[in-house]
């Protein structure tokens, strides 16, 4: 496999990938279905701006956007019924059950270690030493304003974080477990080991709750756009989407069979972040995961990260390791 | 029915059970045990029924072995579109009877056991959140008390973190674009929107004890009729 050369790299000698946005295939169907799946993530991400701008205080409250949230994601579930970017993709029972799993997990225990040792008890520590006076200036701004910061801020923190996992083994040992993955679906973001699930939770959003309606914003550019990163949808997304956004065809890239695909495309939202800083790669790949593709059963998923860590220490430190005989 | 449907053999390095946990064992191994049998054409051969059958095991991480009218397999690692990705293990069986040569089958599935465990796994998440909450209560309590005997002094307005949202001007845009006003600082003590001030509810974790339950009781029920009709469409050759 010869590879494609982007800059100074060559993606997908290891395993194929599609480069280019003029080389993704297109919506196959009616016009009507291309209208709907070229128009539907701009509408959804314009309507819940428009909502969570205009709704009175007594709707827009944390518990709406739970439900909202909920509602989206079986939205995304039917879509990907009707219209599957790849058949190879299909989510099976198996697949849903380990995936809700995961879900699961973030909504409960996650939720408590967060809670008592996480970034809440962090976020309320920093927020007794802050002069909340000094973020007036902020809080004085264009509510849309303040809700792309924050996202930006957040996706700013979540891309060098992304990075860093792949760059710097111990942060890649926990997220290594994410790219087992061998297809995407709505819930696969939450696939992972819990020690990643955890650090990634470590955001900068909850320092910002006390602009709540702001914050609501800020979570409807992250839902409307991240969501993508992991469904398994056909969509003609307009161009200025893809040249801003993060979608699934960078995503499916970032989680390739091959190496040097797999370090691009590293934010959450906005790729104009990788754009920035030279980690874009516009295209897509159908086949997915480390090993070639090797899929990891949940208890594997859950004790990976030490097992590997305790076999890299044996290498490292172990004695006989390197025993060479005597002459 | 059952009695007929082959027994799988014990796992390498396992002792055998004694015979009476093995009865007990049945009565419950349903739950991620699927059995279940198929008419044959009359006259076919196992070699002809198991050569049809043999694709569904070249799959990655499936080892399998024939011997005679038995097939076995195992898999490891399977992947997510492999047809009997469900399974573990499994032996497949060729018998004749009076009526013809009948495939019976006798498949093991972790993944089946695991969603029918997991509700008691959110259940004992449920209980912890409940416990932990009534471990804080009494501290967040009485810290509350402690400060009203002490006399505490009431927040002044340049206190750190007193300072809310609706102290701070709309910006003209949202005025002009018609945003409504944030709301009024609330009095101390009154609850705060946002979920930094909400302590974690029992709630989610009820909710996926039951979407397991249920997602229990879907799979039970689809895979075995999936796995039939796979065997099937196989065996006719298509």
């Amino acid at each position: 496999m010869d590879g494609v050369r982007v800059g100074n790299r060559v993606i997908g000698a290891q395993s194929p990938v599609t480069i280019g946005w003029e080389n993704i295939p297109k919506v196959q169907g009616g016009p009507i279905k291309r209208f709907v799946f070229t128009w539907f993530q701009p509408t959804m991400l314009f309507g819940l701006l428009a909502f969570w701008y205009y709704a009175p205080n007594s709707i827009a409250t944390a518990s709406t956007a739970i439900g909202i949230g909920i509602g989206f994601r079986v939205l995304l579930f039917a879509l990907e019924w009707v219209n599957p970017r790849y058949e190879s993709w299909r989510l099976t029972w198996k697949e849903m059950v380990v995936d809700l799993f995961y879900v699961g997990l973030g909504y409960t225990i996650l939720r408590i270690v967060d809670n008592y040792i996480g970034s809440d008890v962090m976020v309320k520590a920093i927020q007794g030493h802050f002069h909340w006076d000094s973020f007036k200036w902020f809080t004085g701004l264009p509510l849309l304003l303040q809700a792309f910061l924050i996202a930006f801020i957040f996706d700013f923190g979540q891309y060098w974080m992304h990075r860093g996992m792949h760059n710097w083994y111990p942060l890649w040992l926990p997220h290594s477990v994410h790219h087992y993955i061998t297809q995407l679906n709505v819930n696969k973001g939450a696939v992972g080991n819990p020690v990643e699930l955890f650090l990634i939770g470590l955001g900068l959003g909850g320092f910002f709750d006390f602009v709540p309606r702001a914050f609501l914003l800020a979570g409807a550019f992250g839902m409307a756009i991240g969501a993508y990163q992991h469904i398994n949808v056909r969509f003609d997304s307009p161009r200025w989407w893809r040249f801003l956004f993060n979608t699934t065809e960078h995503h499916s890239l970032h989680h390739s069979q091959d190496f040097e695909a797999t370090r691009s495309n590293y934010s959450g939202s906005f790729i104009f972040i990788d754009r920035m800083f030279g980690t874009c790669i516009d295209g897509e790949a159908e086949l997915l995961g480390m090993e070639g593709g090797r899929r990891m059963s949940i208890p594997e998923q859950m004790t990976y990260p030490f097992t590997e860590a305790w076999k890299t220490l044996k290498e490292k430190f172990g004695r006989g390791s390197a025993v060479v005989p005597a002459e | 029915m059952h009695d007929a449907v082959p027994a799988l053999p014990s796992r390498a390095g396992r002792a055998p059970l004694s015979e009476g946990f093995r009865v007990d064992l049945r009565l419950i191994d349903w739950i991620w045990h699927i059995r279940g049998s198929l008419a044959l054409a009359p006259g076919q051969s196992s070699d002809d029924a198991f050569d049809r059958l043999d694709p569904l095991f070249g799959q990655t991480g499936t080892g399998h072995d024939r011997a005679g009218d038995t097939l076995t397999f195992q898999k490891k690692d399977p992947g997510a579109q492999d047809k009997l990705s469900v399974f573990d293990r499994g032996v497949l069986r060729i018998e004749r009877d009076a009526a013809g040569p009948v495939l019976r089958y006798h498949l093991v599935s972790r993944i089946l056991l695991f969603c029918f465990v997991a509700p008691l796994l959110f259940l004992a998440f449920a209980q912890l959140t409940i416990t932990l909450a009534k471990f804080q209560k009494p501290s967040t309590e009485a810290t509350a008390t402690s400060g009203k005997t002490a006399g505490a002094a009431p927040k002044k307005p340049g206190d750190k973190a007193a300072v809310k949202a609706a102290d701070v001007p709309m910006n003209p845009i949202d005025k002009f674009l018609g945003a409504p006003a944030p709301e009024k600082p609330k009095k101390d003590g009154e609850s705060k929107p946002g979920r930094r001030n909400k302590k974690p509810s029992a709630t989610p974790a009820y909710v996926f004890a039951a979407f397991f339950a249920i997602l229990y009781i879907i799979g039970r029920i689809l895979e075995d009729r999936l796995v039939r009709r796979l065997f099937e469409k196989k065996l006719a050759g298509s």
